[in-house]
């Protein structure tokens, strides 16, 4: 059964997915507030329903029979019969330079994911925070993941950037009781986001060289303790600064991170991270993982391999941190602890090593599944952890490890077989 | 491919019937949010303010909703957990106001969740009032935010100024959490209030700890050998029982003086007789008590087995002051946005709340003005009423 | 001079529980190269059975027994209930990643120890409880500087365990099998020593040690509540490692080192600055002892 559904769908190309999720939101946006309304629903329902149907187990069928009306067969419906069309469509595409192929998509499902978050601020947040929480594991997944280190140093990074970033934007763009006027024209403010952001993530960088210069006479495990001790090092630091807010934090930071900038770091981010590690220095990273001795014999700066993992690692860590502070618009030393720590760490695992592909899976699944199993209180935290050692156990290497991106596989036009490219 | 099809559409019209058959009628409700930390560090603070919201609900559900414009509306709670964690009480925040409709949002209780979800709140018109935060920034220019409870700046004089009066001591210590907003805070300002009285350096010794620990003997022996004469510590129930059993095992002799935060049963319950003979500032005394607030009192120790701390009782109060500034607002429209801006400026003009907490009227901030009660723990371990102290 | 050794009691007090419970995480490092991410909760569960047990037998025989007694008792069958809690805990979330990698068993350490927490919380509540005083207090002062017996008993109990364990680990077969495995991972099984044997009692060794802790640390800091072994747990992770990999004594002393340095900068600094300058310290310590005080020379990397 299971097979046949999946024969069936398989002649539909990423395109074709594509255009049913649009018009499934389509349906949405026009008709959601009706079928809710029929379905006895208090309001379309954010997540898949999840949030109404926990808290109120007799709405499951609604909850089902909305998500079936307003998403699952919309989109099997039109992926599969516009699938000669797309196929066309795919077909075309592959003809032209790949990466104006892979833009194309990704602007089309920037627009689907606007649109279909356009409905509740609600969604916009989650979205926001979970794209956020991608960039962290996805950079974390090159320390921890590439170069093989136990580093659990990424809350101190993102602290880094999240300050850095706030104190910049404070004191150029806002009034600020503290900080005093704004010594630039607010109106610059949201074209100057980027380079602040990439300051902090500088910032972060060059934090960096504090574990990785220590990481160039040990491994493993003394490292994991020297990232560790960085961490607490950086928490407590900040909050003996006075100036930027103690342990009080720091608050009312400019509104700038909006949905589509959040959206185009992400973007960049997994872009420039996949090229990294394609690259000569993502081979050698594995070098210098798989045997560090050999690698050295064959030519590879082990020290500097290492140093530009830390660095091009924490530098993401940072610039998520810049987004996290000004998507909250507050920051205090308190969430770059042990808690942050847990959750990035349990995002890289899970999703898989070695695989930027695992690493968004990782990060999107726990994001959602935090938000969604909000309804049951304590439970969530006996289920989330259940679920993650249940993977552990039968996926030891997490959900999918070992597996890069391949863009020209994913748009391919599906209905000839795969050989005759 | 038939077969498929058929498949859809026979569990389509499955869940269709099943959809009718758990109708549910549609009706006007009045919802209230309630943002707790359930989780995380502090989960008895979620406790007390969820049983006291359970509480309130019974209340008004007994009374046939809440009555506005001369319509009586059903009132349901959303009670959602921020785990402690200021950017679970944001998406929390979000959440209700968002996707739920709630009228008003009584919580976060800490100033670490409080400040960033009181901006959330503003920033979609819903009125909020945070029952424990004492943090300035929670309300400093959000009209739509208010607070339960009075503020450090008020209460860390208040305290300085006691000390002075009751004992005559002109050199103090202050141990707190250097990590935790509350106590940091109050720390500064009753440093302060206490060198403007007494002189720069009058305050001998001015320690910290951070979140979580538990062995404080350093600091301890370092404030013993300054030489103070009294200890302020303005931290939570579970660490003012080891901080004041450690310091009497280490030979300190002298009165020891807390904050608001002491003002949990818990804190006699867990510290035992070294607590006894110390005095401490909190919004409400459960002993002694009179009148409503001894009414709330037994009710929630019958129900819950246990006396309300002051977290429970400033949530209940908030919950007052929610309902009557809803009765208050004239009517509702059904148009959320509207309800919520007559909400909050029917709250704004709320005056003399007689309050379980005390009376209560809010400032241009949001702020209510509010006495501050003086408790002595009596030697047999009770919370004794000792003096009341009025802005 | 009384203000230097007035706090070197309190340092021995304090690091006494950083010793005992990284012995319990170095053993489960040392002989099965993983992190033992749960061993703070083990801690915690321990704590918590350890004041079921002393609540239970002072109902009961208060009466009858003399305290001393009493607290053996408890110590005893704490460490009895803990070990089995520790077996279960390496039955459901290191068995079946073996051979896995190292990473993704310290995964599902951590998560079964955010289990425990809110197993904790769901079924005992968000009340803290008290650990009742099994041994009255008795505050003694000499020349300035001030103990209670229960100080004493604190430092002289965890000596007496760690002398035990080592003994245990010397002078035993099963001590030798142990310190085999922790020699070679692979050989070891080959000559008859079943890992499956060996791994649970590690655990089980570990969590009784940590419940032994628990029950001692409930007479200082008398308070429990369920998040109480995440702190402690990673400071004894820091500490385990600082002592080097597979030995006891290297633990147990970088145990009391971390104890030391908490305390004494508090002492000499401003205490605010406390946690900043005591891992700075063991920041440069690994920078210029990167394999820590006993570890041996062995390559330490991930197995992917």
């Amino acid at each position: 059964m299971i097979k046949r559904f999946l024969q069936t769908f398989s002649v539909v190309p990423m395109a074709g997915w594509l255009l049913g999720a649009f018009v499934a939101v389509l349906i949405e946006i026009y008709f959601g507030n009706l079928i809710s309304y029929y379905l006895y629903l208090p309001k379309i329902p954010v997540l898949l329903g999840t949030l109404v149907a926990l808290r109120d187990p007799a709405l499951i069928p609604n909850v089902l029979a909305y998500d079936l009306a307003v998403y699952f067969i919309p989109v099997l419906a039109v992926s599969l019969l516009s699938a000669p069309l797309t196929n066309a469509l795919a077909a075309r595409m592959q003809k032209m330079p790949l990466w104006a192929a892979t833009l194309i998509h990704i602007v089309a499902f920037y627009a689907i994911l606007h649109l279909w978050a356009g409905i509740s601020d609600y969604r916009v947040l989650v979205v926001k925070l979970t794209m956020i929480s991608i960039i962290l594991t996805v950079s974390l997944n090159i320390i921890n993941g590439y170069q093989g280190e136990f580093s659990c140093s990424h809350p101190g990074f993102m602290a880094l950037g999240a300050y850095t970033s706030s104190v910049l934007t404070l004191v150029l763009f806002s009034n600020d009781k503290v900080f005093g006027e704004a010594l630039l024209p607010a109106a610059l403010g949201p074209w100057c986001f980027p380079v602040i952001l990439i300051i902090g993530g500088a910032v972060a960088a060059i934090g960096s060289l504090a574990v990785a210069i220590p990481s160039f006479r040990t491994r493993g495990d003394y490292l994991a303790i020297i990232s560790l001790a960085f961490m607490f090092i950086i928490k407590s630091a900040i909050e003996n600064m006075e100036i930027i807010g103690g342990p009080r934090g720091l608050s009312s930071q400019p509104n700038y991170a909006s949905l589509p900038m959040v959206f185009i770091w992400m973007a960049l981010c997994i872009w420039i991270i996949h090229n990294f590690t394609t690259s000569i220095y993502g081979k050698a990273l594995n070098a210098v993982r798989d045997n560090e001795a050999a690698a050295n014999s064959m030519t590879v700066n082990t020290r500097r391999t290492k140093m530009i993992a830390f660095m091009f690692g924490a530098f993401w860590a940072g610039v998520a941190g810049g987004l996290f502070a000004h998507v909250l618009r507050y920051v205090n030393p308190g969430t770059f602890g042990i808690q942050k720590l847990a959750e990035v760490l349990a995002m890289v695992y899970f999703g898989g090593l070695n695989s930027i592909y695992g690493s968004i899976v990782g990060a999107v699944s726990i994001s959602v599944l935090g938000e969604a199993l909000r309804p049951l209180e304590l439970w969530k935290w006996i289920i989330i952890p259940l679920i993650l050692i249940l993977v552990m156990i039968f996926r030891p290497h997490g959900l999918i490890s070992f597996t890069e991106i391949d863009m020209k596989r994913v748009l391919r036009p599906r209905n000839t077989a795969e050989g005759e490219r | 491919m038939k077969k498929l099809v058929s498949a859809v559409a026979i569990a389509c019209i499955v869940v269709l019937c099943f959809s009718t058959s758990a109708m549910s009628q549609r009706q006007k409700t009045i919802k209230v949010g309630i943002n707790a930390p359930m989780t995380g560090d502090i989960p008895k603070v979620g406790e007390g303010s969820k049983y006291a919201a359970e509480m309130w609900l019974e209340d008004v559900t007994a009374a046939g909703g809440i009555e506005v414009g001369g319509v009586k509306y059903p009132v349901e709670l959303i009670v959602e957990d921020n785990e402690s964690k200021a950017e679970s009480a944001v998406t929390a925040n979000t959440k209700m106001i968002t996707q739920d409709d709630v009228l008003i949002i009584i919580g976060p209780q800490s100033s670490k969740q409080a400040v960033p979800a009181g901006d959330v709140a503003n920033n979609y018109e819903t009125p909020m009032i945070s029952p424990w935060s004492t943090n300035p920034a929670t309300t400093a220019d959000r009209p739509f935010v208010f607070r339960g409870c009075f503020l450090d700046p008020f209460q860390g004089p208040v305290l300085a100024n006691f000390i002075t009066e009751e004992f005559g001591f002109t050199k103090a210590a202050v141990l707190y959490d250097v990590a935790s907003d509350y106590p940091k805070g109050l720390a500064e300002f009753f440093k302060a209030a206490w060198e403007e009285k007494h002189g720069e350096g009058s305050v001998v010794a001015y320690e910290s700890f951070t979140t979580k620990d538990t062995d404080f003997s350093s600091q301890l022996t370092k404030i013993i050998r300054s030489g103070a004469e009294v200890l302020f510590t303005p931290q939570y129930y579970n660490e003012v029982a080891l901080i004041v059993n450690q310091a009497k095992d280490l030979g300190w002799d002298k009165p020891i003086v807390g904050s608001d935060s002491w003002g949990s049963a818990e804190t006699v319950e867990l510290c035992g007789e070294a607590c006894y003979g110390s005095f401490f500032s909190t919004h409400y005394a459960a002993a002694g008590a009179q009148g409503a607030t001894k009414e709330f009192i037994d009710r929630y120790n019958e129900k819950y087995g246990y006396v309300p701390d002051d977290v429970a009782a400033l949530t209940w109060d908030s919950l007052g002051l929610a309902q009557a500034a809803i009765e208050g607002a004239g009517e509702l429209t059904g148009d959320i946005k509207k309800d919520r801006r007559a909400v909050r400026d029917a709250l704004a003009k709320v005056e003399n709340f007689e309050g379980i907490t005390g009376n209560m009227t809010f400032t241009e901030e949001g702020d209510p003005q509010k006495c501050a009660v003086i408790v002595k723990i009596s030697d047999t371990g009770a919370y004794e009423f000792y003096k009341s102290i009025c802005p | 001079m009384e203000y230097f050794l007035q706090n070197v009691v309190n340092a021995l007090q304090w690091g006494s529980f950083y010793a005992v419970v990284s012995i319990g995480y170095s053993m489960v490092y040392g002989v099965l190269m993983l992190f033992n991410f749960a061993h703070g909760d083990i801690f915690m569960v321990g704590t918590y059975i350890g004041f079921g047990i002393a609540t239970l037998l002072l109902a009961m025989f208060s009466a009858i027994l003399p305290p001393w007694v009493i607290f053996l008792l408890v110590v005893v069958i704490t460490m009895c209930l803990a070990s089995l809690v520790g077996v279960f805990v390496e039955y459901v979330g290191y068995r079946p990643l073996r051979g896995a990698p190292r990473a993704s068993a310290a995964i599902t350490g951590l998560m079964i120890g955010i289990i425990f927490e809110t197993g904790n919380l769901i079924i005992l509540g968000a009340q803290r409880f008290s650990f009742p005083a099994l041994i009255e207090s008795v505050s003694y002062n000499i020349g300035g500087v001030y103990f209670t017996n229960v100080k004493v008993l604190i430092i002289v109990a965890s000596l007496i365990l760690m002398a035990a364990l080592h003994t245990f680990i010397q002078k035993t077969k099963w001590g030798m099998a142990m310190r085999a495995m922790s020699y070679d991972f692979l050989a070891v099984p080959l000559m008859g020593v079943s890992i499956n044997v060996i791994a649970p009692l590690t655990f089980a060794i570990g969590a009784g040690l940590a419940s032994v802790a628990g029950v001692l640390y409930g007479q200082a800091y008398p308070v429990l509540d369920p998040y109480m072994g995440i702190a402690l747990g990673w400071k004894a992770f820091v500490a385990a490692i600082l002592g080097g990999r597979g030995s006891i004594m290297g633990a147990a002393l970088a145990g009391y080192l971390l104890g030391f340095i908490e305390i004494f900068v508090a002492m000499v600094f401003p205490s605010t600055f406390r946690d900043l300058i005591a891992y700075s310290i063991i920041l440069v310590i690994l920078t210029f002892r990167p394999r820590g005080f006993f570890g041996m020379a062995h390559s330490t990397r991930l197995r992917l």
